[in-house]
């Protein structure tokens, strides 16, 4: 059997916190195998993999790494060229987070924050990401400095279905990197570009006041 | 009429239910992004699969040619619908009307999956298989429209499907429907004397009323993963199932595949917003089969275009109400013609309006509600939506045409034709309604005014709208409850799920309610073995289910205290792993009956004197375990809505209408609702804000577009297709009456299927301009209404 990795006992708060910390740390940081996305073979290096392409698959767009760094860690990652950041955290990285909703960079819900900015990882290449510093909701979860934002997000319901949350809670974190001290309308302002299908619209800036709030009194 | 049925329904004190800001328990799983959905399974070795999907509105596969597909390199399997597998499918998931073999050669729809499911190694693989793929097609005549369909000359789209819906049908005793006719399926329904009502009357208005379709947009587009192992814990032949995102249908797939609901795993927990979309899409049963025969895990999901159903079909209504001179409905003729959508959509919406109709809720006996359900290729719709379902538009409308005509204030029409608690004969005033009433009119500061008739000091048009609605018993299920003592610890076991609603935490603060604890002392254990899962009814916390573990609490609680007096006579033995039996001294408890005990601050204490007690563990050493199955009383579905009125709801709507560029900007809506009795505030608070926008949504932004000549829609993505965002929404103020007259936990109801509507912001808009704008009013539709465009 595969295991669950969904395992239902640890959605508790520290749990939950602690889990994303485990998750980054679970980032593969070097290739191990190298295995062809057409058809399944395994390779213990890249040559080879280049080399099978040439012979089993040619004229297919080969396959190609990327190093990224990845909330603090640098990993490199097998992937195909054409795909997006947020396929590459998911199908690659464990990291789903960065959710898609809408897969063309209207929704907000795969927001992530690169070199201090939020951008949408569902229209940004992987191979576009090399060289930048991204931080994941994983990332901001794992930051004890962040705790009071997801506290109050979570005291506030700042979420129904919850599927939209991590792309706000992003957008939210990246507000009070640049404004520690926003107010209403500058964080409607930070959140224009997330939707939400389940109505919480007016909660993210009670949870973003009182968390920047809590932040700024080092609570 | 409070029932406030089972133990402590009359209860007073409250410590738990109704407190804000209790974080739910999976809240922070769902912040941080832990929380997987369907689609974000990823699993070694996993395959993808992908349908084909039909670019034509109305089409059928001659045949097919997978030779070409197979070659690519990749490919691992294609199945077409004259598999026997696929044969031998049946659908279990929550859908409507006549049977249809699970897939087959008929697209009717632009995007329907037809005829060929491909399995590869990635999805890229699948697509150029899909694009390898000679398929031949016979591309049938299509309707896009519901009036285009009920034309007379109008090409039928579905010879082979001749019944018409039935569910939500008209009594068996009444007039019999006549039989479909082309694309036509009728539902009739008339009560009373329409022509002597008519006669009656001394005016007589009618109004066209359009309601768009609304897309169902769940957030996260479906889909799923599964895969096949031998599982020790489990007895019985072959392996089980593993499958996520399917969640809630476990039993439903279980079915599906002729196996053991043991045997089906889902530990999966979170679905994403569903908001009574309750069917299953193909993406999210297929996964089983495809695996068992590749013998590898295999996801399958749809994309965002691919997740664009419908949860409010398309509906033109011809409304027309006799009144006297007072206001006093003297007869309704209620027309209305109706998208049944393409095959296998649900039947609310159209046909299982009529029996919960507005009408219901009115003095006047003479209603004639007559619906032409079309069949069409507009698309899919699954169930139902938070959208208010049963055509309240038309009551709403009914009472503003009365008021403009006659120059009254619509919230006295309504008050005026609202009939008592008990039935239409009842004279009695509904003290829900009227509390509601008057706390709206002090909320919006109503002040009302005859249509085009304010202006506000930077010149564009003031309007203002009202409409009422029942806050509905959602006692349609019943739910099968057990608590545990464990240790020391009460524990609520259940399978989940959560879906966009705070439903297992409304039931944690009813069980440490009465058992005398805090909600942090109540432990949610989330296990897919469980069976009780509270979902439906009612969306304040799924009022009905909280109203079953409330029994179940009590019979507990009884148990508990029957166990603390036991072991007060007669202490355990030491226990071998767990800390040695009976108090340490002695025990406070000794010599007194169950019923001289009770709990209280996590305590059994003696009530005669409460300083005496010890704390649950020290108590009772033994597990105890609790189950209930049943449900409250009375579901006013099963009968008839509006036809008991007990709880009620009213919303409010202002708006400004410049009228030189034709933008509409909604001031601000008030809600007055009244769920009977509040159970977690900060969830049923947020459940009004989403109907309020999905109201905004509906009549200022959304429509499905097509292209009439190929029958395409043209905006099935989140960008062509607006939703409200953060800057667009307005304020929603709201108030909540607590009048306990429901049948659920404590006299709740649920407030979901009661708010949103599509004709709150129409109606002010017309009350702004003096003009009818049919929705979705965006600013060309508002000036081609003003003659400017
Ligand atoms: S999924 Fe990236 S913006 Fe919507
Ligand atoms: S909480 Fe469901 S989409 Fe935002």
């Amino acid at each position: 059997m595969i295991s669950g990795d969904n395992d239902n006992t640890t959605l508790t708060r520290e749990a939950v916190l602690l889990r994303s910390a485990e998750l980054i740390d679970a980032i593969p940081t070097a290739l191990t195998e190298y295995r062809c996305p057409l058809c399944g073979g395994i390779f213990s290096d890249f040559a080879a993999l280049e080399s099978h392409y040439a012979e089993e698959h040619p004229g297919a767009a080969s396959p190609t790494t990327a190093l990224l760094s990845l909330n603090g860690r640098l990993c490199k990652v097998l992937i195909e060229p054409h795909w997006t950041l947020q396929r590459t955290l998911q199908f690659r990285l464990g990291l789903t987070g960065a959710k898609h909703m809408c897969d063309r960079g209207v929704c907000g819900s795969c927001t992530v924050i690169m070199d201090g900015r939020p951008v949408l990882a569902c229209t940004i290449l992987t191979v576009e990401c090399e060289g930048h510093n991204i931080q994941t909701v994983e990332g901001i979860a794992a930051d004890p400095r962040w705790k009071p934002l997801v506290d109050a997000y979570c005291k506030w319901d700042a979420m129904q279905c919850g599927y939209c949350t991590p792309g706000f809670l992003v957008s939210a974190k990246s507000l009070l990197d640049r404004n520690p001290n926003p107010t209403e309308e500058e964080c409607r302002e930070a959140l224009s570009g997330n939707i939400c299908i389940c109505g919480t619209y007016p909660r993210h800036s009670q949870a973003i006041l009182e968390a920047a709030l809590k932040i700024a009194r080092g609570e | 009429m409070a029932d406030l049925a089972g133990v402590n329904g009359q209860r007073e004190n409250f410590r738990v239910v109704g407190k804000p800001n209790l974080p739910g328990k999976l809240s922070y799983a769902l912040a941080t992004g832990i929380a997987k959905f369907g689609i974000d399974y990823v699993v070694p070795g996993m395959l993808e699969a992908k349908f084909l999907r039909s670019p034509y509105a109305n089409a059928k596969v001659l045949s097919v040619d997978t030779s070409k597909a197979w070659k690519i390199p990749g490919v691992v399997d294609i199945l077409t619908w004259e598999d026997e597998d696929i044969k031998k499918l049946n659908s279990f998931g929550e859908s409507f009307g006549p049977q249809r073999a699970w897939l087959d050669d008929l697209a009717d729809q632009e995007g329907a999956e037809v005829a060929v499911i491909v399995v590869a190694e990635n999805e890229d693989i699948c697509e150029e298989a899909l694009r390898a793929l000679d398929v031949e097609w016979e591309i049938l005549p299509h309707i896009t429209d519901a009036l285009d369909g009920a034309r007379e000359d109008a090409p039928v789209i579905r010879p082979q499907v001749r019944e018409a819906p039935t569910f939500g049908a008209p009594s068996p005793d009444g007039p019999k429907n006549p039989p479909k006719r082309g694309n036509v399926a009728y539902a009739n329904m008339v009560s009373g004397d329409i022509e002597a009502g008519f006669a009656e009357a001394d005016h007589i208005a009618e109004y066209d009323m359009y309601m768009p379709a609304f897309a169902s947009h769940m957030p996260n587009p479906s889909g799923s993963v599964a895969w096949w192992f031998d599982d020790p814990y489990t007895s019985g032949d072959g392996q089980s199932l593993r499958i996520e995102g399917a969640v809630r249908e476990k039993r439903a797939i279980a079915n599906m595949y002729g196996l053991p609901v043991e045997k089906t795993v889902q530990e999966g927990l979170f679905m994403g917003g569903k908001y009574c979309d309750w069917g299953l899409r193909k993406s999210q049963e297929i996964t089983p089969l495809l695996a068992k025969r590749t013998g590898r895990p295999v996801r399958c999901v749809n994309t965002r275009e691919e997740t664009f159903d419908q949860i409010m079909c398309q509906r033109y209504m011809h409304l027309r109400v006799g009144f006297k001179n007072d206001g006093m409905i003297t007869a309704i003729d209620d027309v209305s013609i109706a998208d049944g959508g393409s095959w296998g959509s649900s039947s609310f919406g159209n046909v299982g309006d009529l029996t919960q109709g507005p009408f219901n809720s009115v003095k006047c006996p003479n209603i004639s509600q007559r619906m032409q359900i079309v069949d069409t290729n507009r698309g899919l719709m699954y169930v139902s939506g938070q959208h208010c379902p049963f055509n309240w538009d038309s009551a709403t409308m009914a009472i503003y045409l009365i008021a403009e005509e006659l120059g009254l204030d619509p919230l006295d029409v309504a008050k005026y034709n609202l009939h008592g608690p008990d039935s239409k004969e009842d004279p009695r005033p509904v003290r829900s309604f009227d509390e509601c009433l008057e706390e709206g009119r002090r909320l919006m500061n109503w002040d009302h005014h005859k249509a085009g008739t304010k202006t506000l000091p930077d010149g564009r048009k003031h309007g203002a709208s009202f409409r009422y609605q029942m806050c509905p018993r959602h006692s349609f299920s019943s739910y099968n409850s057990r608590l545990e003592l464990r240790e020391g610890r009460v524990h609520l076991p259940t399978q989940g799920p959560l879906f966009g609603v705070y439903a297992v935490e409304c039931n944690a603060m009813v069980v440490a309610e009465e058992l005398g604890l805090e909600y942090d002392d109540v432990s949610i254990d989330f296990d897919h073995r469980e069976e009780f899962t509270p979902v439906g009814g009612g969306s304040d916390g799924t009022t009905a289910s909280a109203w079953v573990t409330k029994e179940c609490a009590n019979i507990l609680k009884k148990q508990i205290l029957e166990a603390a007096a036991d072991e007060a006579e007669n202490p355990p033995p030491p226990n071998m792993h767990g800390p040695m039996g009976g108090p340490p001294g002695p025990n406070p408890l000794k010599g007194y009956k169950p019923e001289e005990l009770d709990m209280e601050g996590g305590r059994i204490i003696v009530k005669a004197d409460p300083s005496k007690g010890l704390k649950l563990g020290d108590a009772v050493h033994r597990s105890v375990v609790a189950t209930y199955a049943g449900k409250p009383p009375m579901a006013l579905w099963t009968f008839g809505m509006g036809l008991r009125l007990d709880t009620m709801n009213t919303a409010f709507c202002e708006v400004a209408v410049d009228e030189e560029t034709g933008e509409v900007e909604i001031l601000e809506f008030g809600v007055v609702a009244d769920p009977g009795k509040i159970m977690r505030l900060t969830s049923l608070e947020s459940q009004i804000d989403q109907v309020m926008y999905f109201s905004q949504g509906c009549q200022l932004l959304e429509d499905f577009v097509y292209d009439k000549k190929t029958g395409v829609r043209l905006n099935s993505n989140m960008i062509d297709y607006k939703k409200p965002t953060i800057l667009d929404v307005p304020p929603v103020h709201r108030e909540f009456l607590e009048t306990r007259s429901g049948n659920a936990a404590y006299g709740a109801n649920g407030i979901s299927h009661s708010l949103a509507n599509t004709h709150l912001v129409i109606i002010a808009i017309h009350n702004a301009i003096g003009v009818w704008v049919d929705p979705p009013a965006t600013p060309d539709a508002v000036l081609r209404a003003l003659g400017k465009a």
